[in-house]
């Protein structure tokens, strides 16, 4: 058993939390983005977060070949970044520059609230993981404790 | 049997190595609390430290890991429990402090019989 692979686990869940949140400020900044380089108003973005594979077959099967690997896997990824297919918002500015020519401008539909709830939720699950970290960094240290 | 492998000092190295295991089924837990249909994983804590102290010591298996039964599960699958994993992790620090602490008075009094009482 290493206790330093409890590190990675909880390291891969922090990497993820952080790209939750930054996908969600980077919604909030957009809300009002008309324009973007694939033409279009901007998309609203979500993480798919992905267990990294560790059933008890690998678990038993590392196990038996080398047992300090054996719980080097099992953490969180984020397999992917999808856009929301939600149709945008349309509002009525004629004067707008990017105005269709019925005067309607395509905004992105980006609910504030939904994303404050969000960045709230990848807040505490990164608060959990980094107390997960500071329990491993504790025990290791009262195991060098023993040398004494 | 070796001076040093005295039957306290087995017992408490397979309770640190399993504690150890624990606590990283419980990041694990935590680590993967918003992935959906992700199930809680724990060992039987008693059964594998029964286990690991009874058998030889050169077999050694890994503990046998199941998920956790009769937790509720969120609409997307998913059934980690934050205030199970917290109480957990609490504990398995303490259950480390303390497997830890007598680990290392075993050695002092062994270190204690080598050298005579200091005499």
């Amino acid at each position: 058993m290493n206790l330093f692979s409890l590190f990675q686990i909880s390291g891969t869940a922090l990497n993820a939390e952080r790209l939750r949140a930054e996908v969600v400020t980077s919604n909030l900044a957009n809300s009002e983005t008309t324009r973007t380089p694939e033409g279009g108003p901007y998309q609203r973005h979500m993480v798919v977060f992905h267990s990294q594979p560790a059933s008890s077959f690998h678990l038993l099967l590392t196990g038996s070949l080398a047992r300090s690997s054996a719980a080097a896997a099992g953490g969180v990824e984020v397999s992917q970044v999808v856009a929301d297919p939600a149709p945008a918002l349309r509002r009525y500015e004629p004067g707008h520059p990017d105005a269709d020519k019925d005067g309607y401008v395509a905004y992105p539909d980006i609910n504030p609230v939904q994303e404050m709830v969000d960045l709230m939720g990848a807040q505490r699950a990164y608060e959990l993981n980094a107390s997960a970290v500071q329990a491993a960094k504790q025990m290791i240290q009262q195991s060098l404790q023993i040398l004494k | 049997m070796s001076l040093l492998d005295t039957p306290l000092v087995v017992a408490l190295s397979h309770s640190l190595d399993l504690i150890a295991q624990r606590q990283s089924l419980v990041s694990e837990n935590i680590a993967n609390i918003d992935t959906p249909g992700y199930h809680t994983r724990d060992i039987d804590f008693r059964q594998e430290l029964e286990r690991a102290t009874s058998l030889d010591q050169d077999v050694a298996r890994p503990p046998f890991v199941r998920e956790v039964p009769g937790l509720i599960e969120r609409p997307d699958g998913n059934n980690v429990s934050i205030d199970r994993e917290s109480l957990l992790m609490a504990q398995n620090q303490l259950q480390f402090q303390t497997a830890a602490q007598l680990l290392h008075s075993e050695f002092n009094r062994l270190q204690l019989a080598i050298t005579g009482g200091g005499q």
